[in-house]
């Protein structure tokens, strides 16, 4: 693996007039690494990414790539790779011609073009459409050929904005197999943006979780799955999101609409919180939360449950045992290590 | 299946056919004849004023049609053309018209596409910029041409003498010599129609994705490669476009000359149009000033099928 494409940056504030995009982003990329910049849109990760390209300057902090700082960088100065939500290609020119462009761009010989666009076209399965212009092409070979512009050059940053959000359902999934194959196989750092958690969540080796212009977390992606820091990463992150109660914690327990479970957190004294269970994690057993089941949505293999607990609603997800009947009155209840606590009044984890 | 789906309207056909075909050709029918009913007002028009006057022209060229000399008038056949070949003012005001459409177009053109680009970078001023701009095109080239003989070229008085006295250039009969004058007449023509050319391209550039420059940014293309790798190849269909029209404009231009030179000083600046129209209104021989009017009229549609192709071409 080369040790190129280390990315720090240092408290990066952009400004639209009076409105602050980003209010202060620090974060370390290591070479090599898969980086997701996941958040809900308006929340700066495309800005962020722009920035780290060199298309949009920031108002003030740094931009460090490898070492150097480049912030005052134009993108052309800074060695950099990128593939546009929009594909960015260029219209008038063949398949060829915009794989070889960097190349070109960057004073490479006619007889080292050849080889190398042919090189990138095949590693992402487009050989055969070289003649071809983008308007001939469908959207995911579109797709192809912009990560092979991306690829061709050898950047020591690949960065991916959204680049799987126009393709349909099922090229997505495949896709995405495939970036996570070829990332690897390049050795190369990438940084991709992405409002999907669930994309965010397969291909990342680490992941920062944006919001309003903030950095909420920043982990692997098993780590903030398991540990959100805040109720705003816990509801974001995670299909059907986590179960967010008010209850109150007292020696042990957690106390929901009345009724008392037992948790693995130990807190000193007795306070308002807000209690965090996966759907995955509600177990349909007896002794727990009385409920009423309000709707089942069947899904094959799992059922997802809408239950009503008093004036709160939750969201349970069974895979194995009898599903219960719409109307029918169940017990919830979840093992104590999977009840997470946040603080009621500044909503982070306890 | 064939069986089955001729089956099926069985029924329905007892119905339907073969009467049904019948009314629907009949509607058809009735339906063609109102079309042409409505169109042929306006078929009619464009044939009076445009197909028949042409005709005529084509006419009046293959005869002798002398106003000073009526009893002379005939069919001469291509007597008029073969003059014409041998007519050295022929070539002389082909050569004129040439020069300058040439001229002018490329102007207007290359003028036309450095202020829409700096116009795209500019941030505020835009649409009074775009205002100002288009104040030429709308005013009649013969006030275009009498504004630049009496305020702008005048000897002593005009703003341009002005300032080529400033310059230390000295006074300048700007109309009156011959090189001049000609440079005097592409300059007028220019200054009156860059604004089109600037219009055209400034909407086409504002239609480019600014995707593609960013990418291209990102591809480290520096901003000269950005402009002839990117914007001059997406701009292309634009431009040609502008050449043609501007192209057949320019080769029948008339009223601006007309007003500042007349074709002058002698026929320094006597362009084609200029003379089938005194061939034909100051000496009074029709005849043969429509025959110089049907040679512009095929130079002219030779020029564009080839700019046509141009366009075609990739």
């Amino acid at each position: 693996m080369n040790m190129r494409g280390q990315v720090h940056f240092d408290r990066i504030v952009k400004m639209h007039g009076n409105f602050s995009a980003l209010k202060g982003i620090d974060f370390t990329i290591q070479p090599g690494e898969f980086f997701a910049l996941l958040g809900p849109s308006g929340s700066g990760k495309s800005t962020t990414l722009r920035i780290l390209a060199g298309l949009d300057m920031p108002t003030s902090g740094t931009v460090v790539i490898d070492g150097k700082d480049v912030t005052a960088l134009d993108a052309k100065d800074r060695d950099v790779a990128m593939v546009f939500q929009s594909y960015a290609l260029y219209p008038h020119m063949t398949v060829f011609e915009n794989i070889a462009f960097p190349l070109e761009m960057a004073k490479v010989g006619k007889a080292e073009i050849e080889p190398a666009v042919r090189e990138a076209a095949r590693k992402v399965k487009i050989d055969h459409l070289l003649d071809r212009k983008p308007g001939q092409l469908s959207g995911g070979q579109q797709q192809r050929c912009a990560l092979a512009r991306a690829i061709v050059r050898k950047a020591r940053l690949f960065l991916l904005d959204e680049p799987l959000s126009n393709l349909d359902a099922k090229l997505r999934l495949e896709t995405r197999i495939e970036l996570k194959k070829l990332q690897r196989s390049l050795g190369v750092t990438a940084v991709y943006v992405t409002h999907d958690q669930e994309e965010a969540m397969t291909l990342a080796d680490r992941m920062a979780v944006f919001m309003e212009g903030q950095i909420q977390q920043i982990g692997r992606p098993s780590e903030v799955f398991a540990k959100p820091n805040s109720v705003d990463v816990a509801a974001f992150i995670g299909s059907p999101p986590m179960n967010l109660i008010e209850g109150r914690y007292a020696d042990g327990h957690v106390e929901i609409e009345g009724h008392r479970l037992r948790t693995s957190h130990q807190i000193a004294g007795s306070r308002n919180v807000i209690v965090g269970i996966r759907p995955g994690a509600m177990r349909l057993e007896a002794g727990g939360l009385p409920a009423t089941v309000d709707l089942v949505e069947d899904l094959g293999d799992t059922a997802v449950l809408d239950l009503t607990l008093g004036g709160a609603t939750l969201r349970a997800r069974v895979s194995d045992g009898p599903v219960p009947k719409e109307g029918q009155a169940v017990s919830v209840t979840a093992r104590p290590e999977d009840i997470h606590l946040f603080d009621a009044t500044t909503r982070k984890r306890l | 299946m064939a069986k089955s789906l001729a089956a099926e309207p069985a029924g329905l056909g007892r119905v339907m056919s073969p009467s049904g075909t019948d009314y629907s050709r009949a509607l058809a029918v009735r339906e063609r004849r109102f079309a042409t009913a409505l169109l042929a007002p306006a078929f009619l028009a464009l044939m009076a004023t445009t197909t028949f006057p042409l005709l005529y022209l084509i006419w009046t060229s293959v005869h002798r049609m002398d106003l000073a000399m009526p009893f002379a008038d005939g069919f001469v056949g291509f007597d008029n053309y073969r003059e014409l070949l041998q007519d050295s003012r022929f070539w002389a005001s082909l050569a004129v018209s040439l020069i300058y459409t040439g001229t002018t177009v490329v102007l207007q053109v290359v003028i036309g596409l450095a202020l829409a680009l700096l116009v795209m970078g500019m941030k505020r001023g835009q649409g009074l910029f775009r205002i100002i701009a288009i104040l030429p095109v709308v005013l009649s080239p013969a006030v275009v041409g009498m504004v630049w003989r009496t305020f702008m070229l005048a000897p002593e008085f005009g703003i341009v003498d002005y300032f080529a006295i400033m310059a230390g250039l000295g006074s300048q009969n700007w109309l009156g010599d011959p090189t001049l004058a000609l440079v005097s007449v592409v300059v007028i023509h220019t200054w009156q129609w860059t604004p089109f050319a600037f219009m055209v391209l400034l909407a086409s550039l504002a239609a480019l994705p600014d995707d593609i420059y960013e990418a291209a940014r990102i591809d480290r293309a520096s901003a000269w490669q950005r402009f002839k790798r990117i914007t001059l190849p997406l701009l292309r269909p634009a431009i040609v476009m502008v050449i043609i029209m501007r192209t057949m404009v320019a080769l029948t231009a008339f009223a601006a000359i007309f007003t500042v030179t007349g074709g002058g000083p002698g026929t320094a600046t006597e362009i084609l149009n200029l003379y089938a129209y005194r061939k034909s209104f100051t000496e009074l021989s029709i005849g043969y000033g429509s025959a110089l009017a049907v040679a512009l009229l095929i130079v002219t549609v030779l020029i564009s099928a080839v700019l046509f192709a141009v366009r075609r071409a990739r």
